[in-house]
């Protein structure tokens, strides 16, 4: 894996924990201290993720998601605390790609970089594998472990929406606009049942679901279970 | 008064017109004796003044139609004038006692009433009904007592506005509080003078009692906050301490240049560090909860959930020892609306208590129940069980059990579990520790497909 990396944090030895892990990981990295100082650096020369803290001495990450998101599509990691759920959530709805939380995991955050880095297809591949889920979008079918399930048209709308972005985190909102569309009502109460009726019918054991996570206060994320 | 002088005319005339229906059969001078009840009845209703008046008319009455020489007011027998003067006497010392009588009963009524007010008031008073919250309804029971159209009663004093008329009401000559009334509605100054003293009395007892039960809550308060300090103190030298220590020696034994390590004591090392931190950060996650907690700055952002999905959430967080962990969930449970972040902090806890406080290798239930508006999810395990002495105060922060550690996490699962609407208690069960978190459900949606 390579590309270059953006980190923006004003907490010197977290910044160099990570400029480090990250090298070692085959990126090249670029660091930040400031909100100003994040936005210039991604300017000046563009990479190909950025990984930012929440709060900085001269303004918050959200408002520097959003100010990128005006000229940017780059990926973007926000680095949250516990505590602060509400303000994750605010950049997570202002464009940032996905977030972990303080203290983290080296290996957390590269799987975290990669599915952000990971496109989303443009190409409409037919057919998804993970684990033992097969999803056949041409022919609309979805089998576990071989045995054919069937599901009603929104909760494959929801998988369908969920093999194609492997790994990635799904917020609330981006699920109800793919699934549902613009015009979503009453249905965004529902959506975490609607989530639980589909985790009945692809996992094994609905409470220790393997396949769609559930990232707290932010939304829902399939990954591959490990063996 | 206009009323009077006309009943005492009326009665003089209707005693008149009696006299002279029985003075064809006895003796004009014994019927004289009649005018006393004209007298009376004047009284009673209008005091001493008026009745004199009507007996010197009785007198001339009498004297006028019946006395000879009859239609003039001369007397042609003079004995018949001593007949007059006691006549006179007779009526004005009957009437005075009269109206005498008549002021010790309406004094005696006045008093009553003061007195029923003054217990009604120290009743509710005394009873812990808030002084300010009583102060409308008092006004108009003094009101009603010292016969005026409506009062208002403040505490503390102020001038009164154009067109009111203020009353003090003092004990010990201290203000406690003021009467306002029309101006046009002065009270009476001897009821005033004798009921509001002990008015005034009430008020500043009740106000001293509030002022007291006030202090005492503070106090008992401060108290609280310092046992809780020291209590916060004590864990977080504790549980701060000691994975900082394991932290700093096996990263100090990584760095040295004295220590020689193979790779497996390496790893061990690097493990402990991971662990410890991971556990450092848990405790200051209660530490932030339970204070939060604490503060009342708690906030819940509730959405539809099903149980399989809370339940999820707590084992996801619940790293270590998961494989004890049965779950037995039936998947028609109506969902829930909840806090998903807060109630998966309650389940993980008691999950993570009950694994801590039984033998190692067995299993821990966590089994979840509806009835018809509530979702049961219990969480048992095969240890001591709870005393039943414990189980109220083993909810409150810092009252560790034998585990050791803060002692945080029963604490921070209730308030989260009442911070959602829910309620979270300990089982008596025979079998091991058990714990109930009920939560209100939704009916479930009627899903589009």
């Amino acid at each position: 894996m390579s590309g270059r990396v953006l980190v923006v944090d004003d907490e010197p030895h977290i910044l160099r924990a990570l400029k480090a892990s990250l090298r070692g990981a085959g990126y090249d990295v670029e660091t930040a201290d400031s909100a100003e100082g994040a936005l210039t650096a991604a300017a000046v020369s563009p990479p190909d993720a950025i990984i930012l803290d929440l709060v900085l001495p001269d303004g918050r990450g959200t408002d520097v998601t959003r100010e990128l998101r005006t000229w940017s599509s780059v990926p973007v990691i926000v680095l949250s605390v516990v505590g602060e759920e509400s303000e994750k959530v605010a950049a997570l709805d202002a464009g940032a790609d996905d977030y972990v939380t303080k203290p983290f995991g080296v290996d957390e955050l590269l799987a975290r970089l990669r599915a952000a880095m990971r496109r989303v297809e443009a190409s409409h591949e037919p057919v998804y594998e993970v684990g033992e889920l097969r999803v056949d979008l041409e022919k609309q079918s979805v089998s576990l472990s071989g045995r054919p399930v069937q599901l009603t048209p929104h909760e494959f709308a929801l998988l369908r929406l969920f093999v194609r972005n492997e790994g990635k985190l799904l917020t609330h909102a981006a699920i109800l606009r793919e699934v549902w569309g613009r015009g979503y009502g009453d249905e965004s109460h529902y959506l975490h049942v609607y989530v639980s009726q589909l985790r009945r019918k692809i996992e094994p054991d609905p409470a220790r679901p393997r396949y769609i996570l559930t990232e707290p206060g932010a939304g829902y994320r399939l990954v591959a279970p490990m063996s | 008064m206009l009323i009077g002088v006309l009943v005492g005319a009326g009665s003089v005339s209707v005693v008149s017109l009696a006299v002279a229906a029985l003075r064809p059969h006895l003796p004009v001078l014994s019927l004289g004796v009649l005018y006393v009840f004209a007298v009376l009845a004047v009284a009673v209703r209008w005091g001493i003044a008026l009745a004199a008046v009507t007996s010197v008319a009785s007198m001339l009455a009498f004297n006028w139609f019946f006395l000879p020489p009859t239609h003039t007011f001369q007397l042609r027998d003079g004995a018949n004038w001593a007949v007059l003067a006691v006549y006179l006497v007779t009526a004005v010392v009957v009437s005075a006692l009269a109206a005498a009588a008549r002021q010790r009963s309406d004094d005696a009524e006045q008093r009553r009433r003061e007195a029923d007010v003054l217990a009604e008031a120290a009743g509710d008073l005394l009873r812990g009904v808030e002084l300010t919250a009583e102060l409308d309804k008092l006004a108009d029971l003094v009101a009603g007592a010292l016969h005026v159209h409506g009062a208002r009663l403040e505490l503390g004093e102020r001038d009164p506005v154009p067109g009111e008329h203020a009353v003090p009401v003092e004990v010990a000559l201290r203000r406690v509080a003021t009467l306002f009334v029309a101006d046009t509605d002065a009270p009476d100054p001897v009821a005033v003078k004798r009921f509001l003293p002990a008015l005034a009395a009430l008020i500043a007892v009740a106000g001293e009692k509030a002022r007291l039960e006030a202090e005492a809550l503070e106090a008992a308060a401060l108290r609280q906050s310092d046992v809780i300090k020291t209590a916060l103190l004590r864990a977080v030298s504790h549980d701060l301490r000691s994975p900082l220590t394991a932290i700093v020696a096996s990263a100090e034994a990584l760095a040295s240049e004295q220590v020689d390590l193979d790779p497996a004591d390496h790893g061990a090392l690097v493990d402990a560090i991971r662990e410890e931190a991971a556990r450092l950060d848990r405790v200051v996650a209660n530490l932030l909860d339970v204070s939060r907690l604490e503060a009342g700055a708690i906030e819940s952002h509730p959405e539809l959930w099903s149980v399989d999905d809370l339940v999820g959430q707590a084992l996801e967080s619940v790293r270590a020892d998961g494989d004890r962990i049965v779950v037995e969930l039936d998947p028609q449970s109506p969902p829930v609306r909840v806090d998903a972040a807060q109630i998966e902090r309650v389940l993980a806890n008691l999950i993570e208590n009950a694994l801590r406080f039984s033998p190692p290798g067995s299993p821990v239930v966590v089994r979840a129940e509806h009835g018809t508006t509530e979702l049961r999810i219990h969480v048992l395990d095969r240890g001591p069980g709870i005393a039943a002495a414990d189980r109220a105060s083993m909810f409150q922060p810092f009252r560790s059990g034998a585990g050791g550690g803060s002692g945080l996490g029963l604490a921070i699962a209730r308030g989260f579990a009442e911070a959602n609407g829910g309620r979270l208690w300990a089982q008596d069960d025979p079998s091991g520790g058990h714990f109930v978190v009920a939560l209100a459900t939704e009916p479930r949606p009627a899903l589009r497909v």
